[in-house]
């Protein structure tokens, strides 16, 4: 009896906070997508602002566009983080000072992360002007526009830039905290470095691999303050969309905001749940 | 010996993490705002008003993006009230949406808010005003307001054609201005025809911020004030379809202006921000914006360059007055009357029309001032790249009512974009 | 012999990716720095025409009180990282090593509020948290950055105590240890690089909340990226630079701080499991 309760009593404080909190605001969130929204006199539950938004040309286009964002970032940066994290461990190097530059990225929060592309990428950025310098465009304008374009290459870029160092601490965390014997071991009965990587490293790491995609996928996916800045004026990502929803000083249009960020909160569930039935197979597949 | 000195140490850095802790988060619960009784604030008499004044904290709430301006209020607003009445003034980053946004919540909710004074004007205060978010009218309490502003003038009766009723008081005074190098423009442009020719001989290094960026939607508004007039427009139905007739000329010029852009006009900078640090970088060669003094600044801080000037149109260009409400659940009305009172002063409007400190246009009505009050405005340098005040003043047509904004900025979107 | 030589050679080839990594991540910080001490720099100069004090003279100006809002954010951030990791250490063990019922579910659960927009969480919860009296109030930016905090704090202890599993716990048990000293000499010295990582982490996620903490604290509690956020907005490249610049600084510090602390708090214990 103690047994069965025992996870339950340690899992309590954590989730009062997290049901108390995050599962009330989404509740009340919910319910003003279903127009309930009584502290503004609108008492009547109805399916009209999904109906709505769900068949709006713009909005479709908007969540084309974040899905496209969030999937490139973070597979970009799940591929850079693991090469990273594995070469930072084979490094024969003294590793005192790499070990400490390559987190960086993480401790800068995301709208920094814009000004720096900005201040990078941008059409005066320190790019254009060393190609300017060296000749390869002689003014401005030549250079690719990589910031407010459609296909979102800065926002994309931003989220690299802070998802690649993210990935490789979480990864670089796990190898580190696991015993080297096991790919010694390996070593000795013959397998070769690339065989460690794959079927020993890889699986081990594999489930931390799999929750840091999850986290910079729903992240970029989910987050307005990089397309906001960087972003083009049309396609706008989803959050951008719904923020300007939410910032209408108009109250009934709030339904509306609560109906995208229902949709944004469903289809990142969705995600989720995909990938953790891929995750399941790939177990499978590798037991 | 030693391990047993390590444990105690343990143990005590543990309990001061604890305590530490525990006193964070039971001590700063007793920051409660407490909420003072103002109901017939307005019906006291000045003195008893700043006698509750005296000693509080008041939070200002408004736009934090510039440094001039944050540093005005750091360094003199707050200092003086500090020395003045002993008032602590908190100054708030935070945008007008977000406000605005927080005092919608709270107004459903029916509880005190946190700002006491607010910086505000155009379809925000009509916004404000219609969700009945304002405390007022109060105006006509204050001291200054009475003495030196003139309350009959259009610019003081009316917030982009809504009509302020005394839940405002002036705070400065915004005018659009264009903003141009002079080592690369050579002659400037009087009005749009000159604008167009100037642009067709340098394709590629002008443009300006797409709407709804408000400098970019002004500067579509000036172009149609000085194709068709601004008359018309203050007796004209909000009605799309009238608007858009009205403005067809503008559009067709901006039409025939939009492959001479930047980047032929396929794409327009979003923000003016944008547009300031394109011009900064040489990418463009003139540049807006709706503080008349602010290129002044830039060119101080180094980030214009030096050859930076400013014009208007010798038809005019849009003024515009900004404001200061004081929300109706604000914690310490009192506090803000007399701050708000305080920048009405010639002593706040002259350090702050001073553009080493910000350069923002007084809004006290020069007849009203004496010989030596005057003199304190006469005196001050205005800075490279800025113009004076009677050049301003002369050139300045009144805004078009806030609710045609959105409007021409949408007939914008379907026909330029 | 020539294994030992391809070995070498692996190793040299990962220094290299790994360095050329390393520069690519650092240098859009590199271009910050000059940023933040460039009053000048137009195109199409690489280097600055003039360098000035501005911005960085106006963070370290008491008047603006940037550093004043520097240190409460810094106060805030602690105490959230503590009370996270406080609450995560056994939520995050129990993920990681017991198999109950409705498991997948919780863990679905805890990943959740990093997945959904803040926005939408923060709007539903703003009014609650008024009616309760927690909003305006440090103790209520505390609770609401616990949001996105535990996810991180929970998922990563998990990982961890997933890969140490129970054993060694048993066996202090078995030789007699009780359930504290268990945890206090087995469990806390095992999980200190996990807590080192999710304290960091966690510190970092609430370092630079913005919109949860101006929704909630409503102005009344002024965070450092509050009076960053601006700037970076108004575009005033310098100024946005050198509020960076003195943010990443910061929050260097505290981390290196974090992790002394903890790796000299389990110093002593260390060499038993060497």
């Amino acid at each position: 009896m103690k047994k069965t309760i025992k996870p339950y009593i340690m899992l309590l404080p954590a989730m009062t906070i997290l049901l108390g909190i995050f599962v009330a605001g989404l509740s009340m969130a919910f319910l003003q997508s279903l127009g309930y929204f009584p502290t503004i006199g609108l008492q009547e539950f109805t399916l009209n602002y999904y109906k709505e938004v769900l068949t709006d040309h713009g909005f479709l286009t908007s969540l084309r566009f974040s899905l496209w964002i969030a999937f490139v970032s973070s597979s970009v940066s799940v591929v850079l983080g693991v090469l990273l994290a594995y070469s930072i461990v084979k490094s024969k190097h003294k590793k005192g000072l790499e070990e400490i530059v390559y987190k960086l990225p993480v401790i800068v929060p995301h709208v920094v992360a814009t000004l720096l592309v900005y201040n990078i990428l941008g059409q005066s950025g320190i790019i254009a002007r060393m190609a300017y310098a060296l000749g390869f465009i002689s003014q401005q304008s030549e250079f690719p526009a990589l910031l407010f374009d459609k296909n979102g290459f800065g926002i994309i870029l931003a989220y690299v830039w802070k998802g690649t160092p993210f990935i490789a601490m979480v990864v670089y965390t796990v190898l580190s905290n696991m015993n080297n014997r096991l790919s010694e071991v390996a070593l000795n009965l013959g397998a070769t470095n690339k065989q460690v990587f794959w079927h020993v490293l890889i699986p081990l790491t594999m489930p931390s691999i799999f929750s840091s995609f999850i986290i910079i996928f729903a992240f970029s996916f989910g987050a307005y303050e990089v397309p906001f800045l960087i972003g083009p004026t049309a396609p706008r990502a989803l959050p951008v969309q719904a923020y300007a929803e939410y910032m209408n000083a108009d109250l009934r249009h709030r339904p509306y905001t609560m109906t995208i960020n229902m949709v944004l909160t469903f289809i990142s569930f969705l995600c989720i749940w995909i990938y953790h039935k891929t995750f399941k197979l790939l177990n499978k597949y590798n037991g | 010996m030693i391990k047993e000195k390590k444990t105690i140490m343990r143990k005590i850095i543990l309990f001061l993490l604890i305590a530490g802790l525990i006193l964070n988060l039971v001590g700063c619960t007793q920051e409660a705002v407490v909420a003072g009784e103002n109901e017939d604030l307005l019906e006291t008499n000045w003195e008893s008003i700043l006698e509750e004044a005296e000693g509080t904290e008041v939070n200002f709430y408004g736009w934090g993006g510039s440094q001039m301006t944050n540093d005005w209020l750091d360094n003199f607003l707050a200092l003086r009230l500090k020395e003045e009445y002993n008032i602590t003034l908190n100054r708030v980053p935070m945008d007008i949406d977000q406000v605005l946004n927080k005092l919608l919540g709270e107004n459903q909710m029916n509880v005190t808010g946190t700002a006491d004074v607010i910086w505000i004007n155009g379809e925000n205060f009509s916004t404000a005003r219609t969700n009945d978010l304002l405390y007022g009218p109060f105006t006509h309490k204050l001291p200054n307001f009475n003495q030196y502003i003139d309350v009959e003038s259009v610019e003081v009766k009316y917030d982009f054609g809504f009509p302020v009723e005394g839940y405002e008081a002036p705070y400065g005074k915004a005018q659009f201005v264009l903003v141009y190098d002079e080592a690369r423009v050579e002659q400037v442009p009087k009005g749009h025809e000159e604008l167009m020719e100037l642009v067709k001989n340098n394709a590629g290094k002008f443009t300006y911020p797409a709407p709804p960026d408000f400098t970019g939607s002004a500067f579509i508004r000036n172009i149609i004030y000085d194709i068709v007039g601004y008359e018309q427009f203050i007796t004209m139905k909000a009605d799309k379809e009238v608007i858009a007739k009205a403005i067809q000329p503008a559009m067709d010029y901006l039409n025939e202006l939009k492959p001479y852009l930047w980047r032929n006009g396929e794409t327009y900078p979003s923000t003016i921000a944008q547009l300031h640090n394109m011009y900064a970088d040489h990418e463009v060669f003139m540049t807006m914006n709706y503080n008349s003094n602010e290129a002044a600044a830039r060119i101080q801080t180094g980030e214009f360059p030096r050859t930076t000037n400013t014009f208007v149109f010798e038809n005019g260009t849009i003024g515009n007055t900004h404001f200061l409400a004081i929300p109706d659940n604000a914690p310490n009305k009192a506090g803000a009357l007399a701050v708000i009172d305080f920048i009405l002063s010639v002593e706040a409007q002259a350090s702050k029309y001073n553009p080493d400190n910000w350069g923002d246009l007084p809004v006290l009505d020069n007849a009203r001032l004496s010989d030596s009050e005057r003199a304190i405005f006469d005196e001050i340098q205005i800075g490279k790249g800025a113009l004076p005040q009677h050049i301003l003043l002369d050139h300045r047509v009144p805004e078009m009512p806030a609710n045609f904004v959105p409007i021409i900025e949408e007939i914008w979107m379907e026909n330029i974009l | 012999m020539g294994e030992y030589k391809m070995n070498k050679r692996n190793r040299t080839l990962s220094g290299f990716i790994m360095h050329i990594m390393i520069f690519l991540l650092i240098l859009p910080l590199l271009v910050l720095v000059v940023w933040s001490f460039s009053k000048s720099w137009p195109w199409p100069n690489i280097f600055p025409q003039e360098f000035g004090l501005r911005g960085i003279l106006h963070v370290l100006d008491p008047s603006s009180r940037a550093l004043k809002s520097l240190l409460l954010s810094i106060r805030l951030s602690l105490v959230v990282t503590i009370v996270t990791l406080i609450l995560s250490i056994p939520a995050a063990k129990t993920l990681g090593v017991y198999s109950f019922k409705g498991k997948q579910f919780i863990k679905m659960l805890v990943l959740a509020p990093i997945i959904v927009p803040p926005v939408a969480v923060g709007m539903g919860i703003h009014l609650t948290f008024i009616r309760l009296g927690l909003a305006n109030r440090f103790i209520g930016v505390v609770l609401v950055h616990l949001i996105p905090c535990l996810p991180y704090g929970i998922r990563i202890l998990t990982d961890v105590f997933e890969i140490i599993g129970e054993s060694m716990e048993q066996q202090a048990r078995v030789l007699g240890a009780n359930s504290i000293q268990t945890f206090t000499n087995i469990t806390l010295p095992l999980i200190a690089p996990g807590l080192i990582s999710a304290g960091s982490l966690v510190f970092i996620v609430s370092f630079s909340q913005y919109f949860l903490t101006f929704l909630i604290g409503g102005g009344r509690i002024i965070t450092f990226p509050m009076m960053m956020f601006p700037y970076i907005q108004s575009g005033d490249r310098m100024m946005a630079s050198a509020y960076s610049m003195v943010f990443i600084l910061a929050t260097l510090v505290v981390l290196i701080m974090m992790e002394k602390a903890i790796k000299s708090y389990y110093s002593t214990k260390n060499y038993f499991y060497l």
